[in-house]
């Protein structure tokens, strides 16, 4: 509950969402508190990565859908009348299962949001690229060419700039959609590090089928279960619950 | 200040959106205004007199029914033919890419000059003078890459799995073609061939010098020599002499009745040939 | 199911028979027809309109002044009254096209999406005479009205001419680029807002860039239609030769009367001509000029248009 950790960053209560009539989700309750990887279970088709998208307000570009119930970002609601899905997003970033950068430069991927929001003045940028690459442990492989086509990148190293584009907006909250299932094992490695180092820094919502990823990188874990053909909230693995001991050393 | 260009931005992509809808709204309204009180039963079913002054458009409706009848005889198997070369024979995308360039081609050959081709070939070589069927061939042609491309594209979104599984009984390319391709994608044969009619039938400047003529003609009885009269020269001649009140109420008939033939076979069609030329595209 | 498993063998032995794949011959010998039919149409004007060419040589391109008693054959006047035309029509259909795809691409929900198009595509459908109609009893009086200050003659001006082609190929402006943009993958929109990026942003930023290639196509296709518009031009442009312009790029020649090539075509001359060789083949010229002109711009449509598929 919330009173167990720190204040939660996001509270998910009674969500449901329909597309017509059909429901895809139903009555989810949820707590992400601040600084914790917070894992996201259950079989394909559960609606975990339509959760996800809930929570910063994607799920608005998809067309025929209806959320109800509501979703709180530091106790505001998200989906209230005068809310700006814009700026939510930009406090909360995305990664998706298959990287989708830009068709420009890696230089100019990094920067992508950075430029358009225009918080970050222009001289600190090159610093702001090499932090962004470095957490997203990129830095060393990309650094003597940034200015290199991105799609020119393998999909491993791809992703991790995807990664480092959404840092680089310094976002508090970070939701991954099965971030590693489409790369190869090295490239799937070298993101959950970069994961790791963010722990307790950001908080992260991880949607995964890998019950082993889950236990190396999750503090606490949900699980979504079908049910009358919708998606609902289950009881956890009780295995997972437990952190596992690399979790605890960092 | 982002939130104010974004607003801005939608606004205005919106009202540009809005003015095209609303410049057809506008035409259609002033045609229909001026029109439809020409419009009656009698309009219909009785031929042109006082030269277009009084009576009726029957014959030119007659006509402009025949020429897109042999258009459509004319372009339908043609349009089967390279539908299925591209779709299923053509292996190689370059030899492909070519096919599709010459329907390219052909769509963005000027109709006006579907006409001069017909004049030359038909009216003075061949000697036909003014006929009924060199009208409904270059129709026919002018409106091939239309239809012909609603058919690959019904073609090509068929699921690979049919033509495997009707392969893997046994049965032939040909047989594959005849009983599980060409059946499927009947819909956009259709599709396209309403859509191709529909601009058939308000064609002007290919039947100008070839097919038609203002009065005078009824029924054709053989080849040569043997013009139509239609709905669109009705109007282009009439249009250039539309000062007289009387023309100027049946010039807006006539309109009102080609836009009707027109936007009805539109009308059945664009809906699904929409929907499979998204999912041809966008997957 | 979609097709009948043929129960017995033999009758699938049966059916194999033909040797001869009639289907394939068939399809290879519609699509040679139409490789005929093109070329031949080229071939027909070329060879038709020799005797202007040798006769007449580069003038005919670069004369001024046509007055075929004389056999005096120079068709710069209308190269120019169909440049002008189409550049009008594009500069008032290319900015509307354009928004109005963004709106139907990127903002509004299916429902309404497919509403437009449908409208949109109707737009498309209405034939060109009734365009010519309306642009003779509305547009060109409005046209006269507004150039009134500037005492035209006649309200059948090039600039009518150009308005009348620009709503024309409004839809074909529209349809092309909608396609355009939806080509672009979702995905790449949707990393975009999730960064925090506006509609417009997002637009203006991912989706422009990439759907570039396809919008460059959609112009291009355009250009050429309004390049070949014949019948509703006829009827609004005034027909009057040689109007070449003091000053080339001066606004003047917008308020008069002009000739395309495309009307001169239609009009009675064309009838008249086929008596006269040189006088034919001057005016079969006209024809393989715009021919060339239409098929250049309709060649390197197709090749931004592929590009855009395979990128």
């Amino acid at each position: 509950m919330a009173e167990s950790r720190s204040a939660p960053v996001l509270e998910v209560r009674d969500l449901s969402v329909l597309a017509a009539t059909q429901p895809i989700l139903r009555g989810i309750n949820l707590t992400v508190p601040a600084g914790v990887i917070l894992a996201l279970l259950g079989p394909s088709g559960a609606g975990k990565s339509t959760l996800l998208r809930c929570l910063n307000r994607l799920i608005d570009l998809t067309p025929g859908l209806r959320v109800q119930g509501e979703v709180r970002f530091h106790g505001q609601s998200i989906f209230a009348a005068g809310a700006d899905p814009d700026a939510l997003r930009a406090r909360i970033g995305i990664l998706f299962q298959q990287p989708a950068v830009f068709p420009a430069s890696i230089r100019q991927n990094v920067l992508f949001g950075v430029r358009h929001a225009g918080r970050v003045p222009r001289g600190d940028w090159p610093e702001l690229i090499e932090r962004a690459l470095g957490e997203a442990s990129l830095w060393e492989e990309v650094k003597d060419r940034l200015d290199a086509p991105a799609l020119r990148l393998s999909v491993g190293q791809q992703q991790r700039l995807c990664l480092a584009r959404t840092l680089a907006m310094n976002p508090e909250v970070l939701l991954l959609d099965e971030p590693t299932s489409a790369l190869d094992p090295r490239s799937a490695e070298a993101v959950e590090h970069s994961l790791l180092r963010l722990k307790g820094r950001r908080t992260l919502v991880l949607v995964t089928h890998n019950l082993a990823q889950a236990r190396r990188l999750a503090d606490q874990t949900a699980c979504l279960v079908v049910r009358e053909g919708a998606g609902e909230i289950g009881l956890p693995d009780p295995d997972l619950d437990r952190p596992a001991p690399t979790v605890g050393e960092i | 200040m982002r939130k104010v260009f974004d607003l801005g931005f939608k606004w205005v992509t919106g009202l540009c959106a809005l003015l095209a809808c609303g410049v057809l709204a506008l035409m259609v309204g002033a045609i229909l205004f001026r029109g439809l009180p020409a419009v009656s039963w009698h309009f219909l079913t009785e031929q042109i007199r006082l030269v277009g002054a009084d009576g009726g458009i029957f014959y030119n409706l007659v006509g402009t029914l025949i020429l897109i009848t042999t258009a459509l005889i004319v372009s339908a198997p043609l349009a089967v033919g390279v539908a299925l070369l591209q779709g299923i024979y053509l292996r190689s995308a370059a030899g492909r890419r070519r096919l599709l360039l010459l329907l390219y081609l052909l769509n963005g050959v000027p109709s006006l000059l579907f006409g001069l081709f017909g004049f030359i070939v038909f009216v003075k070589f061949l000697g036909w003078g003014k006929s009924w069927l060199t009208g409904g061939i270059l129709l026919g042609l002018m409106i091939l890459p239309t239809v012909t491309v609603a058919l690959i594209e019904r073609i090509s979104s068929l699921p690979r799995r049919y033509l495997e599984a009707a392969a893997g009984l046994g049965l032939t390319t040909e047989q594959v073609i005849w009983s599980v391709i060409l059946p499927q994608s009947v819909g956009g044969l259709i599709t396209g061939a309403l859509l191709g009619l529909a601009r058939a039938a308000g064609e002007t400047a290919p039947i100008l010098f070839t097919a038609t003529i203002f009065a005078g003609a009824t029924v054709p009885a053989g080849i040569r020599e043997s013009p139509v009269l239609s709905l669109p020269y009705h109007i282009f001649v009439l249009a250039q002499d539309s000062f007289d009140p009387a023309v100027g109420t049946k010039v807006w008939g006539t309109a009102v009745v080609l836009l009707g033939l027109v936007g009805g076979l539109s009308l059945i069609a664009l809906p699904l040939r929409l929907r499979i030329h998204e999912e041809a595209n966008h997957g | 199911m979609f097709f009948k498993p043929t129960s017995q063998p033999p009758d699938v032995r049966r059916r194999r028979l033909p040797r001869v794949p009639h289907t394939r011959v068939f399809s290879w010998l519609c699509t040679f027809l139409v490789g005929l039919f093109l070329l031949s149409l080229v071939a027909l004007f070329g060879w038709q309109s020799l005797p202007v060419w040798r006769d007449v040589g580069p003038a005919y391109v670069t004369g001024t002044l046509w007055f075929y008693r004389q056999h005096t054959f120079g068709t710069l006047p209308m190269i120019y009254g169909s440049v002008v035309v189409s550049v009008v029509a594009l500069v008032l259909a290319v900015p509307v096209g354009v928004g109005a795809a963004i709106c139907t691409a990127e903002i509004l929900p299916p429902r309404l999406r497919l509403a437009v198009k449908i409208a949109v595509e109707l737009l498309a459908g209405i034939p060109s005479v009734v365009y010519g109609l309306l642009g003779i009893l509305f547009l060109r009086d409005w046209v006269y009205r507004l150039l009134s200050p500037w005492d035209p003659l006649s309200g059948d001006t090039l600039l009518t001419a150009g308005i009348l082609v620009g709503v024309m190929i409004l839809p074909t402006v529209l349809t092309l680029t909608d396609d355009a943009l939806r080509g672009v993958p979702a995905l790449q929109r949707q990393a975009a807002r999730g960064l925090g990026l506006t509609c417009s942003e997002t637009v203006c930023s991912v989706v422009l860039p990439q759907a570039w290639p396809g919008i460059v196509a959609a112009v291009l296709l355009a250009l050429g239609r309004s390049l070949g518009e014949m019948i509703a031009v006829f009827l609004v442009v005034g027909r009057q030769d040689n109007q070449w312009p003091a000053h080339l790029l001066s606004p003047q020649p917008l308020m008069q009367s002009g000739q395309t090539l495309a009307s001169k075509l239609g009009g009675s001359e064309t009838n008249i001509a086929y008596g006269d060789p040189l006088h034919w083949a001057a005016i079969l010229g006209l024809g393989l000029l715009l021919l060339f002109l239409v098929g250049t711009i309709t060649a390197m449509s197709f090749r931004f248009l592929r590009q855009d598929r395979h990128a």
